[in-house]
């Protein structure tokens, strides 16, 4: 275009050249700006990115609760001896008395301390022959209310939580479904009554047997 | 329509420095507008966000959440104590004082229950117990044993529930002031940093009540020293 322009004289010439350079201006705005717009997007990009990601490693790395077993029990009151079904109890009928929530160094009478699941505690069991190490770290993994520790004999595993209706069979005091397991059942919707004290029942005594 | 006088004049080298300059301008504007647009985009996300988050339900780690759930262990020990003391002694301005404190604070840890369930979160926190408190409410910080403010031992418990009469009611007024005293300040922190009205309310009321119940505490106390 310059070319057949330039014998046409000075200022198409000089017109042309302007245009050229116009054009070479253009294409200038049109890269930094295509860089620009690149660059925006990438970090927009990697933004999301970086939050997806977290987002889902975040869930994904989350202990699972897959193994937690459910029941259908009953939850009459009763002074007389109760045989479970489960072991350690997850519910069933039990004593008027509920054990009152706390770290217990002895094992404690199943009809009292389904008593205190019906109320909205987690009890957590283990063997009685757990490394002394792994019941400080139990104790010290626990919140202080509504939660039962204590050691019981025949247990399916080294640790089992369980709440009402639930259980979930651990593998030791560091198992992190521990945890998760807590904050899912501990005064959770499983829950019969809900709000119903963890204080002032039993220490483990049992009530005279009525009737 | 300027431009081809200039082009023909005899500052011709000089088009290239014009154009040059001339193009930056142009390239600077285009960023700016660029750079404009994408501010203006975050501020758009940004306050949606805002919006979004402050009439949606709170979140597990927030003041809300945290206090729902810290207060309905530090109000369940106070309904303990106060169980325990009506049990000890025949005193009934004790004994009225202790059956105020056992059906307000279990009806109000009643509330705290139920706006965790309406909030679709657990009872339990993942966190510490005052976890939740901000650096500038320190009074409200966890105690170095990791204990809510005010919240009496064991074995200042196990000491309420093995005495009698006027030792007794001295044992559990001198308890119930330092919980008072920390349920305030748990209160008055949760009023600063809660965001739903709702709470906002109770711990203002938890505050008040608490506040003039301390000095109610302390002359009774004074009256049996």
């Amino acid at each position: 275009m310059s070319k057949s322009s330039r014998p046409q004289g000075g200022v198409r010439a000089g017109r042309a050249k302007v245009d050229e350079l116009r054009q070479a201006q253009r294409a200038a705005e049109r890269r930094s700006r295509l860089i620009l717009v690149a660059a925006v997007s990438a970090v927009v990009l990697l933004i999301a990115g970086v939050v997806g990601f977290t987002v889902y490693n975040d869930v994904s790395n989350r202990p699972s609760l897959d193994a937690v077993k459910t029941y259908t029990v009953t939850r009459d009151h009763t002074t007389d001896p109760v045989t479970y079904e489960q072991t350690p109890p997850v519910g069933g009928n039990h004593s008027p008395a509920w054990l009152n929530c706390g770290v217990y160094p002895e094992a404690v009478p199943d009809v009292l301390a389904v008593h205190a699941l019906e109320h909205g505690a987690v009890w957590v069991t283990y063997r009685p022959d757990l490394p002394a190490a792994q019941i400080d770290t139990l104790k010290e993994s626990i919140p202080d209310t509504y939660m039962v520790l204590s050691p019981r004999e025949d247990l399916p595993g080294p640790v089992v939580a369980s709440a009402w209706g639930t259980q979930l069979v651990l593998t030791g005091a560091d198992d992190p479904r521990l945890a998760e397991f807590i904050t899912t059942y501990r005064q959770g919707p499983n829950t019969p009554e809900p709000g119903a004290a963890c204080t002032g029942g039993s220490d483990g005594e049992l009530p005279p047997t009525t009737g | 329509m300027t431009e081809p006088t200039r082009a023909d004049g005899p500052a011709a080298d000089h088009r290239d420095d014009v154009a040059g300059q001339d193009g930056g301008h142009r390239t600077g504007r285009g960023r700016l507008f660029l750079t404009g647009l994408a501010a203006l985009l975050v501020g758009v996300l940004g306050t949606l966000w805002v919006v979004q988050a402050r009439s949606s339900a709170p979140t597990d780690f927030g003041a809300d959440a945290g206090f729902a759930r810290d207060m309905q262990t530090h109000h369940a020990q106070a309904v303990e104590m106060a169980l325990l003391v009506r049990d000890r002694t025949d005193d009934e301005t004790v004994r009225t004082v202790a059956y105020d404190i056992v059906t307000s604070q279990q009806q109000q840890a009643g509330q705290m229950y139920g706006w965790l369930v309406q909030w679709g979160l657990a009872q339990t926190g993942s966190r510490p117990p005052m976890a939740w408190v901000g650096g500038e409410h320190a009074a409200a910080h966890a105690e170095p044993d990791g204990s809510m403010p005010g919240m009496a031992t064991p074995a200042q418990i196990d000491e309420l529930q093995g005495a009698t009469g006027v030792e007794a009611e001295r044992t559990f007024l001198r308890l119930m002031i330092d919980h008072h005293t920390g349920g305030v300040a748990m209160a008055q922190a949760a009023v600063a940093e809660a965001r739903t009205p709702e709470v906002r309310t109770l711990a203002t009321a938890i505050a008040a009540a608490q506040t003039s119940e301390i000095e109610l505490l302390q002359e009774m106390l004074d009256a049996r020293a």
